[in-house]
């Protein structure tokens, strides 16, 4: 069936147009969407898809379904020999665009950490790949507040580049604070030395391009501010003197960080969302399988909302940290 | 494979798919496998839900339940383990909010139901009877992720008897599908227990109890210790299980079974209705493309075409054993 006007989510077939490394362990994939018949839809800041990390036969690779084979699939060696997970790997949009008429560009970062993410690394450009998406809500954007940080760890800085893009388009002003363990575990292009002192700069390309100053912290020194960046941000809220009700926090990274970020802004009374990370069984509500306890007037004083679908962006006040 | 007989594309729509179980006419056999499809239309963007024989939802029970803890989900080779622990917005909230939306479907509902107690099941079960969509029940005596519930009906064939036959009391416009458990010794004891306390269908397999450990911690990595093992991994297992059930409990009794367990392509689906099934649902696979169901459907048709016949109907049983 054809979709006018508004397309729906649903299952595309993507080329790769780009998979490159981009430092040690991290990739960026840039996938192309071109279906005759169904625009990839809408997207925002803070939503996901789902990538099927297995080679596409024709039944899977998000054609629209024609008639099928009735004999099993077959298998190639490399099928057999490298193990291909069965379920979908959720993988957050660092930026989407539309290149020409009728092919639209999804920007993805991942990290190798596992069997999928080890397979997504394999594919050269041209390798087709299905895509379910896009998933989850949108950064809630207050364009009432003329400021925004943006504090993203390891793999929870791409979602963090979208945000600064539709932030400087809504004219709030981003400031991202980025923190890796080590310098080659950051996945963006550095500039310029950025401030050791933890001064905002625009010392990367992908946030000065997205109208964000950065500031970069690494544990280990090796770049930028020495220490978390949960630091970095704590001093920059003491030093700039930005009045808490200008000011609005969007985080995504390992836990730890995410909640030491809703801390400090639930002490200094800034609004902040966390963008969390669950196993996901299907990243469309259905399986129940990616639960987050969230405060509510309940006798329990919580309930679980659905990762997927709910968030994957909470306000830090109503997460109830396990 | 040999298709000298190959029909014309539009003989190929032609070919009849419709089925009846117990009663119910289903435009075709495929179905969603309880717990994995939501309550109602949570597909609805990703698939054409009319293009399903009927709905089967996620288990109701009388209270809601918050269900179990985090992690609920743990992926294997060609397979998942699950313990959601029946999770669901209760009977009153299933009523008042998901049933519009199914009613809005138009398509024959089974509803799944589960309980601690035998007379949760009936309070459910007669709740029901109420709701012209509704046109069956199904009975989850074998969820293996319930402490207190589920799972000791399932596998004590008396007691199999006993809860089918007080359920059956007070289920008279809907019909009454009992879901088999796999965990047993012998799944032939159970069915034909099912269909002594009055069962108008049987369902099966529901999840085979699995654990997965993580090395490292040297702890179960599932929040609930054990779940249920779905997906390619069973299906194997359940085909043999619908094929005992067929020959030695179901055949002689004349009533049908819907066939799950691990079915992702046209030729799982195939292999269930040789062996015996009637109906046939679709879980795990539902998570990677919701669009299998048409999938399948297209290719039961070639199928059947393929061969000359001009029903499902046809295939249904028709393995051939010496
Ligand atoms: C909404 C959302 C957005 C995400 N965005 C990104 C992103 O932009 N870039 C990126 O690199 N990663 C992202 N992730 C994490 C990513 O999904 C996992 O790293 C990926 O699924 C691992 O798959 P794998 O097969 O390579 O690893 P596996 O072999 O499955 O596992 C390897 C390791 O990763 C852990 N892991 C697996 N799945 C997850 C998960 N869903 N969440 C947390 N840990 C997991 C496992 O526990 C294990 O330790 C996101 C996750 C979610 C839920
Ligand atoms: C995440 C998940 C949740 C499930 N929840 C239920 C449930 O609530 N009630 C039930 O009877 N079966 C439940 N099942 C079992 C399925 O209905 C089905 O019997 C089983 O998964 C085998 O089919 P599959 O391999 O196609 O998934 C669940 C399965 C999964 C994977
Ligand atoms: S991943 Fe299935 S409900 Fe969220």
């Amino acid at each position: 069936m054809c979709d006018h006007g508004q397309s729906k989510r649903g299952v595309f077939s993507a080329a790769v147009a780009v998979n490159e490394q981009i430092c040690e362990d991290h990739f960026l994939l840039r996938l192309h969407i071109c279906d005759p018949v169904r625009k990839f839809p809408p997207s925002s800041a803070g939503q996901f898809v789902q990538l099927r990390c297995k080679s596409a036969d024709s039944r899977e690779a998000g054609h629209l379904v024609e008639a099928t084979a009735t004999t099993p699939p077959q298998f190639s060696l490399d099928e057999l020999t490298n193990h291909q997970p069965l379920l979908r790997r959720p993988l957050s949009l660092g930026g989407r665009r539309e290149i020409d008429p009728g092919t639209t560009e999804l920007e993805i970062i991942y990290r190798v950490v596992g069997t999928g993410t080890r397979w997504l690394a394999g594919l050269k450009s041209g390798a087709e790949l299905s895509v379910l998406g896009p998933l989850g809500n949108a950064f809630a954007i207050r364009t009432d507040k003329p400021k925004a940080a943006l504090i993203g760890g390891g793999v929870g800085i791409p979602p963090m580049l979208y945000a600064a893009e539709t932030l400087s388009e809504n004219n709030i002003e981003p400031i991202a604070f980025c923190g890796a363990q080590t310098s080659q575990l950051l996945p963006l292009t550095v500039d310029g030395a950025p401030d050791t002192g933890g001064a905002p700069s625009l010392c990367t390309r992908e946030f000065t391009e997205r109208g964000a100053k950065t500031v970069i912290t690494t544990d280990d020194g090796s770049l930028g501010f020495r220490g978390f960046v949960t630091q970095a941000f704590q001093q920059w809220c003491d030093d700039s003197g930005v009045a808490a009700g200008q000011l609005v926090v969007y985080s995504c990274g390992p836990e730890v960080m995410m909640r030491i970020v809703g801390d400090i802004c639930i002490d200094r009374g800034i609004e902040c969302y966390l963008s969390l990370e669950r196993h996901m069984g299907c990243g469309m509500g259905t399986c129940q399988s990616c639960v987050v306890k969230i405060r509510d007037n309940s006798e329990q004083g919580w309930s679980y909302k659905l990762c997927c679908s709910d968030g994957p962006a909470f306000p830090a006040e109503l997460i109830v940290w396990e | 494979m040999e298709t000298t007989n190959k029909r014309q594309s539009g003989d190929i729509e032609s070919i009849d798919l419709s089925v009846n179980i117990a009663g119910v006419e289903l435009d075709n056999p495929l179905m969603t496998a309880s717990g994995t499809c939501g309550y109602s239309d949570e597909y609805a963007d990703f698939v054409d839900l009319g293009e399903l024989g009927a709905f089967v939802t996620k288990s109701i029970s009388v209270a809601p339940r918050s269900g179990n803890e985090y992690p609920r989900i743990v992926e294997t080779r060609a397979g998942m383990m699950n313990a959601i622990g029946l999770a669901n917005v209760g009977l009153d909230v299933f009523i008042s909010e998901k049933l519009p939306k199914l009613q809005a479907m138009n398509l024959p509902v089974f509803v799944n139901i589960a309980g601690v107690t035998q007379a949760d099941y009936i309070q459910v079960a007669e709740a029901l009877e109420d709701i012209d969509i509704v046109r069956g029940v199904e009975l989850n005596i074998s969820c293996p992720n319930v402490k207190a519930g589920g799972i000791q009906f399932g596998v004590d064939p008396s007691a199999v008897e006993k809860i089918t036959a007080a359920v059956k009391k007070v289920t008279r416009k809907n019909k009454l599908i009992v879901k088999l458990s796999p965990n047993v010794s012998d799944i032939t004891a159970t069915a034909q227990a099912a269909v002594n306390g009055g069962a108008d269908a049987l369902s099966l397999i529901n999840t085979l109890t699995a654990m997965a450990i993580d090395i490292d911690t040297q702890r179960p990595i599932l929040a609930n210790k054990t779940g249920g093992l779905s997906g390619p991994a069973i299906r194997p297992v359940a085909v043999y299980m619908v094929h005992r059930v067929y020959t030695q409990v179901a055949k002689p009794a004349g009533i049908p079974i819907i066939g799950m367990g691990g079915i992702q392509y046209a030729s799982d689906a195939i292999e269930f209705l040789l062996a015996g099934a009637t109906g046939l649902a679709l879980g795990t696979s539902l998570f990677v493309d919701p669009r299998c169901i048409v999938e399948i459907k297209n290719g039961i048709r070639k199928y059947l075409a393929d061969r000359d016949k001009s029903s499902v109907q046809d295939i249904i049983g028709a393995l051939q054993i010496d």
